[in-house]
């Protein structure tokens, strides 16, 4: 009856959704890096030099063709990437069906180490190069040879802290962005789309790679050996709520396109599981009260931990990047497309239990807001402030 | 590499950029950091809020797309603009709150479920200052931070309080029924945008940003007035809910 007696007690807002931010963090710092990133490295378009990679093996663009032929390329291009990386999954898969985890997960080790020493370097050399950084060769191989090989047993070993894991994660995630964002413009746009409609197939029909790969790891009761980004998982008093996490933690697979042409197979950490409750308590009693399911189902009810798979923070990336290559507004509209994507990914993940692409949602949402902000939005914008005209 | 600075046509330094985005985004920044960065919650009805200003930007620029550009130095199409733009608006507003008002009773039977406290009158003030400050932040990145000069952000400045403090009267307004709250919160928005036509004329930004800080600090008054009467109204209360 007391009133002040109430005043104690911590309100629900006080942590009510924490494992979506605790997703949407990393997602909006290396979709801020790289927006940082094509900022200050491609100011002058003098130096802009074409990007060869498989995704430009058929063809490579030039501002002389028309758009046809410019739209033509770009789908030959994507067609060719989609096949290279349908290719590589299913022998992804047929590694793990034969249990070939070890060579796995050496070649991880080695992608990861690619990665952070020949992309890094490669940006770190263009951002001193920018910056006019004072620093001698020896030093700079001395810190990116550290730099790397500290990466490399970030995400090879389990027993890492989970802070650096994470961080080296988000570096892999943008060093990959921002390399793909020198694509040509037309392939870059065409290439996402064949991306999401990819991963839309390979996860949800029942001959799709990745579905396969899901399968085989539940059944087995193993972990998907890929790069994936697994947020810090919540800890919490009620003991009512500590056990499902673990229900929550062996449905949560959001798996999505991890194919790459640097980015491997890795093994999922141990240290998940044993940071795993110590009560397990089964709740038999988990009554589906409207209210309940639909917290749950946008998943701000329960708390586990969610997971996303690298390639979604690459692509996300990219698109976000290519957008910054035009205007802030875009890079701004395409951000809130993503995150929403993000979101309703996430709430059908709580809906419907089993591995969704992160995908296509995000990047539909993302081309989408991109062309209604180039072709609509700009020209009202700028015409309103250009007089100084504002609601 | 972007486009809106060949508009105005001058080489912006990265110092100055930055200022002038702090200008206009300073005040919400810290309100960001000291009251919503601490509530998963708020976050997540802050980045909502602003998906909802954008979609109703697309939308009102989707209609009027086949009328521009205008003509220059005629400003009465504009007055039909800032006119059309403002009522759409306020109609989104009225579909958030009502949207807000589901999620309130959802929120309220998970309290129940769990055994916590239901939502306090300060989160709903605060999930309120969230949305608000989302439509904030919303207007000053799209009509500021594309064109980053000092007069975009003196007047976006003002924008955001209006944005931020308005939707918790309107949210107070529309949940108690007050008519006073209710309309005022269009009448200022409505003023607000008139008075940017005001800069039309020359010079008339001298008069008209003045004018749109008294309309945003009355904003701010009128907001301050209403939750403090309400958190005295509350505390006076006997019964141990807080409505």
């Amino acid at each position: 009856m007391d009133r002040n007696q109430q005043r104690p007690r911590s309100s629900i807002l006080d942590s009510l959704g924490e494992e979506l931010i605790g997703i949407l963090t990393p997602v909006s710092i290396c979709m801020f890096t790289v927006v940082l990133l094509v900022c200050l490295l491609n100011s002058d378009p003098s130096s802009s030099s074409s990007f060869s990679s498989i995704a430009t093996a058929a063809y490579s663009e030039t501002d002389s063709d028309s758009p046809w032929d410019k739209l033509l390329g770009a789908f030959l291009n994507s067609l060719v990437f989609v096949a290279a990386i349908t290719v590589a999954t299913f022998l992804l898969v047929l590694l793990f069906y034969l249990r070939c985890v070890t060579f796995l997960k050496l070649y991880m080790g080695f992608s990861a180490l690619v990665v952070l020493a020949n992309l890094g370097g490669e940006i770190s050399i263009l951002l001193i190069d920018r910056f006019r950084f004072p620093i001698d060769s020896l030093t700079f191989s001395i810190l990116l040879f550290n730099f790397s090989v500290v990466g490399v047993f970030a995400v090879f070993m389990s027993r890492f802290s989970i802070l650096i894991t994470q961080g080296y994660l988000v570096v892999i995630g943008v060093l990959v962005a921002y390399f793909f964002t020198m694509l040509p413009e037309w392939t870059t746009w065409v290439l996402l789309v064949a991306l999401a409609l990819y991963d839309l197939a390979a996860v949800l029909l029942p001959v799709g790679p990745l579905r396969l790969l899901v399968e085989m790891a539940i059944s087995r009761d193993e972990d998907i050996p890929a790069l994936v980004y697994e947020a810090r998982p919540v800890i919490r008093d009620d003991s009512r709520l500590v056990q499902r996490r673990v229900w929550r933690e062996q449905r949560s697979n959001v798996n999505d396109d991890d194919v790459e042409n640097n980015v491997v197979r890795a093994e999922e950490e141990e240290e998940q599981r044993s940071e795993e409750i110590s009560v397990p308590l089964i709740d038999s009693s988990s009554s589906s009260s409207r209210p309940e399911t639909f917290l749950e189902g946008i998943g701000l009810g329960a708390s586990g931990a969610i997971k996303l798979g690298l390639g979604d923070f690459i692509f996300y990336s990219v698109l976000v990047g290519r957008a910054a290559m035009y205007d802030l507004m875009t890079v701004y509209a395409c951000y809130l497309a993503i995150i929403a994507g993000l979101g309703v990914t996430l709430m059908l993940l709580s809906v419907y239990q089993k591995a969704l692409p992160a995908l296509p949602v995000s990047i539909m949402l993302g081309v989408v807001f991109y062309f209604l902000a180039r072709l609509f939005l700009e020209v009202f914008v700028v015409q309103c402030s250009s007089n100084l005209v504002m609601f | 590499m972007h486009r809106s600075f060949e508009i105005i046509g001058k080489v912006m330094t990265v110092a100055a950029g930055i200022g002038y985005a702090l200008l206009a985004l300073g005040p919400s920044l810290s309100l960001f950091v000291s009251v919503i960065s601490r509530k998963p919650f708020l976050i997540l009805t802050l980045l909502s809020s602003t998906l909802v200003w954008l979609v109703s930007l697309i939308v009102l620029s989707g209609l009027w797309r086949p009328f521009l550009p205008l003509k220059a130095n005629v400003w009465w199409p504009y007055t039909l603009l800032v006119l059309s733009s403002v009522c759409f608006q306020e109609a989104l507003r009225f579909l958030f709150w009502k949207l807000y008002m589901r999620l309130e009773d959802v929120l309220d039977s998970f309290a129940d479920r769990i055994s916590r406290p239901r939502l306090f009158l300060t989160d709903k003030l605060q999930i309120a200052l969230a949305g608000g400050l989302g439509h904030g932040v919303a207007h000053a990145v799209f009509f500021c931070l594309s064109l980053l000069t000092p007069a975009f952000a003196i007047i976006a400045l003002a924008f955001v309080t209006i944005h931020t403090f308005s939707m918790v009267i309107a949210f107070e307004g529309y949940a108690k029924g007050n008519k006073v709250d209710q309309v005022i919160v269009p009448v200022i928005h409505l003023s607000a945008g008139m008075l940017t036509l005001v800069n039309f004329a020359s010079e008339g930004c001298v008069i008209g940003v003045p004018l749109l800080y008294l309309v945003a600090s009355l904003t701010l008054l009128h907001c301050g007035k209403m939750v403090w009467q309400r958190l005295i109204e509350s505390r006076n209360q006997s019964g141990p809910t807080l409505r």
